[in-house]
């Protein structure tokens, strides 16, 4: 088992982002030179940050990155990640899991908008609120998350889940406006409140055990389960999707 | 606009090609090694001995490239960018040098579009299809397409005071028209997309057969094509018309392209009277989707017994890409079939327009097909004069496939190794299985070049060849015809085509090796037709009331204004007022 703790060094302009792709498990195995853009500037993560190394291993499975300081402006963290664990200890920018294939990330304090955008596989575990987009595509991406899954402790932004195409994505708060919209697969559960969820869904299955405030009319009453309502829908894009909910606002 | 492009002297000096091996189907040139002089941006006999030397040591070389058909500049072009921020994913590349930043793969940026079309080798292109009261955001793009001389064609399909002319069969009433709206909008030729079709579709219909009424109008689209060809004739455009044939995209089109080739006589004697383009989209057969097949053999038939018409390829390649067209109702049925995002767009009293993202799949055998079919258009006509190789990009696929589509022409190991990963049912519907051609270079000069600069009139202004006074815009492969068989060594055509060792453009040295090295202008070619004073347009107080009654924007106010158009080059013909007393 090796830890790595990457310690941020105080910056003269802590609000400058970073871009930091390459920080992933695999590339502190060796001497491997870490590169990361602070604005458009280039330099070594050296610069950035203190990298103390405990224990020495071959296999990126038994990296443990413990990241500690302000994070909350780093991009990129974790994207295209395979193995091994990320231990954000507070907050994290935007985009952290991007593609994400496997190992796990676990934040500790808020993360940023598009948490694991895309991702393939693995898992995510975000204590705090999560920024929009959380689990969805990019801009004009048809297919988004794709695998693993993604557990939010507390709320997340607008747009969670968006073009969910496979794995689960769980938030225990609250989600804003269009969570779970444009599903093509995958399953969405919100503990909390969802304002619109699962709109033009496809496939897929999204539950929402707090409040509905808002509900897109286009949804089929088909039953009740545990206590719960089941929709079919989204039937405006012919779609085949269960819509699970407890309480709407909507009149029948 | 970019106005910065300061050429540093030394790029000026004059330049001496050794031991090219030129292929100019223009001059007759098969192949032989040859020198070539260039200074002052033409083609000379001798230059100093200061001149920059450049020892191709056999390789190809040819005139500069010509795209006949492609859509890189104008507003459905930015359409399908901003509609599709995932493409701009693709084909990323930093500043580097000259070069500006560029990305997106189907829909490039304007200087992705330049840098990758002079790659190439290429340094003219004609943007197929411009609306005339958008014309001024296509010009703005030209300006900044800067590695190649661009000519953009007007859509007349839908303009209201055509179909009068046309309604009334008065040709030269339509001449007087077209010529007004190219020198207002800096056009170059004419262009119908699905004549009458868009028209309806403003009504939400479309016209399914030739002789179909378009809604509230007593004309047929066989009337307008017929009036629009003499028309152009009569004004003696350097391009004919160019025709979006109706129906495109429908299984059993192909009886509509063979009545459209019977509508015109042979009219000019330097080059066709009428250019259909894209031609795989209109040689369908069979009624619906299951039954679709090839009619390749029947509209190569028919091109065979018009020597008077030219047609180009638009050929599909498997993967992703952005159809656009100005033919709505099309891209409409498009949808539904994949219901993906898509747009549709009216331009009053001129045109329509759509655009929808596609995936053309190799295991689909109706994708399959289509990818036969423009294929065996160019396997099939015998004459590659009359039929030029393009993807009508993006619709059919980037332009950035060509080299692959030339190693397909001229090799049937390369087709049969292709055919072999298509739909396994592709020999039933499509005859490409039996087909054994193997094109040469000097026909693929033709259809990359020399039949370009013919089909648009070009050869006048030193487009598409290497003689005396010819503009010297010249590509130098990395292929070398004397001691290869391109039939066998099919990998070395797609990389050879994909990247010049240089790409000259008006004597100047602007790509080497595949790396821009060069800013420069480029020119816009535009149709200067004369009109005699009793049929000028703004004097006829019909037109000048449609105008202001109908159109949203003043009549003095639509003509592009010259600073769009900063090094506009027009092209001024007489027509035929006099000779035939129309005058």
């Amino acid at each position: 088992m090796m830890r790595v703790t990457l310690t941020m060094k105080p910056r003269s302009n802590p609000f400058l982002p970073i871009e930091a792709e390459q920080i992933i498990p695999e590339n502190f195995i060796g001497s491997r030179q870490v590169m990361v853009y602070e604005g458009n500037k280039e330099h070594s993560l050296l610069n950035i940050c203190v990298i103390r190394r405990d224990g020495n291993v071959n296999t990126p499975e038994n990296v443990s990155l413990i990241l500690r300081g302000d994070w909350s402006r780093v991009k990129r963290v974790g994207e295209y990640m395979s193995s091994g664990t990320i231990v954000v200890e507070g907050d994290i920018g935007m985009h952290c899991g991007n593609f994400m294939r496997a190992g796990k990330i676990e934040i500790r304090g808020n993360a940023d908008a598009w948490l694991g955008r895309e991702m393939r596989g693995g898992v995510i575990v975000c204590h705090g609120d999560a920024g929009d987009y959380c689990g969805s595509g990019y801009r004009g991406e048809k297919r988004g998350m794709r695998g693993g899954s993604i557990e939010v402790m507390g709320n997340v932004g607008e747009f969670a889940a968006e073009y969910l195409t496979g794995g689960s994505v769980a938030v225990h708060g609250n989600a804003g406006c269009f969570a779970g919209v444009e599903m093509r697969g995958g399953y969405l559960t919100i503990d909390g409140d969802a304002i619109l969820p699962a709109a033009n869904m496809v496939a897929g299955e999204c539950v929402v055990k707090g409040r509905v405030l808002e509900m897109v009319p286009t949804f089929e009453r088909v039953g009740e389960e545990n206590g719960m309502i089941v929709y079919h829908g989204d039937i405006a894009n012919r779609g085949k999707g269960r819509l699970i909910v407890r309480s709407t606002s909507r009149t029948e | 606009m970019m106005h910065d492009a300061t050429i540093h002297p030394s790029a000026l000096s004059d330049i001496l090609i050794k031991n090219a091996y030129l292929v100019d189907p223009i001059q007759g040139i098969s192949g032989e090694r040859v020198d070539l002089c260039v200074s002052n941006g033409v083609i000379v006999d001798a230059v100093s001995e200061h001149a920059i030397v450049i020892d191709a040591d056999g390789a190809l070389t040819l005139a500069g490239g010509i795209d006949s058909h492609t859509h890189v500049c104008g507003t459905k072009v930015n359409f399908g960018r901003y509609m599709s921020p995932e493409d701009m994913r693709a084909g990323r590349t930093a500043r580097r040098g000259v070069m500006y930043p560029t990305s997106g793969y189907t829909v490039p940026t304007t200087y992705g579009n330049s840098y990758r079309y002079s790659k190439m080798g290429y340094t003219t292109l004609l943007e197929g299809a411009m609306a005339p009261l958008e014309a001024r955001h296509t010009h703005e793009e030209f300006a900044a397409t800067p590695l190649q001389d661009m000519a953009a064609n007007a859509l007349f399909d839908g303009n209201w005071n055509l179909f009068e002319a046309a309604q009334q069969h008065d040709y030269r009433q339509a001449a007087a028209v077209i010529a007004w709206v190219l020198r207002a909008v800096k056009g170059f030729g004419v262009k119908l997309t699905n004549p009458g079709g868009s028209e309806a579709w403003g009504f939400g219909d479309d016209l399914a057969s030739l002789d179909e009424s378009v809604p509230h109008w007593d004309v047929t689209p066989r009337e307008i094509i017929d009036t629009t060809i003499k028309a152009n004739e009569y004004l003696d455009l350097p391009h004919s018309v160019h025709l979006h044939c109706n129906n495109l995209g429908m299984p059993g089109n192909y009886t509509t392209t063979l009545e459209t080739m019977d509508i015109p006589s042979a009219l000019n004697d330097r080059r066709q009277t009428l250019y259909m383009t894209h031609i795989q989209y209109h040689s369908y057969g069979g009624s619906t989707w299951r039954t679709f097949r090839s009619e390749s053999l029947a509209i190569a038939n028919a091109v065979h017994n018009h020597p008077h018409i030219c047609v180009d390829m638009g050929q599909v390649m498997f993967g992703r890409t952005m159809t656009m067209t100005a033919d709505g109702p099309m891209e409409f049925r498009l949808y539904t079939l994949h219901h993906n995002k898509w747009s549709n767009h009216d331009v009053e009293l001129e045109t329509g327009s759509g655009v929808i993202p596609v995936y053309y799949d190799r295991k689909n055998l109706v994708n399959s097909i289509m990818w036969a079919i423009g294929l065996e258009m160019a396997l099939l006509i015998k004459n590659p004069w009359q039929c030029l190789l393009t993807t009508d990009n993006p619709n059919g696929a980037p332009f950035v496939k060509y080299p692959e589509i030339i190693a397909l022409l001229m090799s049937a190991a390369y087709r049969d190794e292709q055919i072999a990963t298509v739909h396994p049912s592709l020999g039933k519907r499509a005859p490409l299985p039996t087909l054994d051609r193997e094109l040469s270079f000097e026909e693929i000069a033709v259809m990359t070049r020399a039949g370009q600069a013919r089909a648009l009139g070009l050869i006048e202004e030193g487009k598409g060849h290497l003689s005396l006074d010819a503009a010297a815009d010249i590509a130098i492969y990395p292929i070398w015809p004397e001691s290869m068989d391109p039939a066998a060594e099919y990998e070395d055509i797609i990389s050879g085509f994909s990247q010049t060792l240089y790409t000259i453009k008006d004597g100047v040295i602007v790509c080497r090796d595949g790396k821009v090295v060069q800013k420069i202008e480029n020119k816009t070619f535009w149709s200067d037709a004369y009109v005699p004073p009793q049929y000028d347009v703004e004097k006829n107080p019909r037109f000048v009331e449609m105008f202001d009654r109908f159109y949203s924007v003043q009549f003095r106010n639509y003509a592009v204004q010259d600073e769009y158009v900063r090094r506009g080059h027009p092209l001024v013909r007489t027509g035929k007022w006099d000779t035939e007393g129309g005058g």
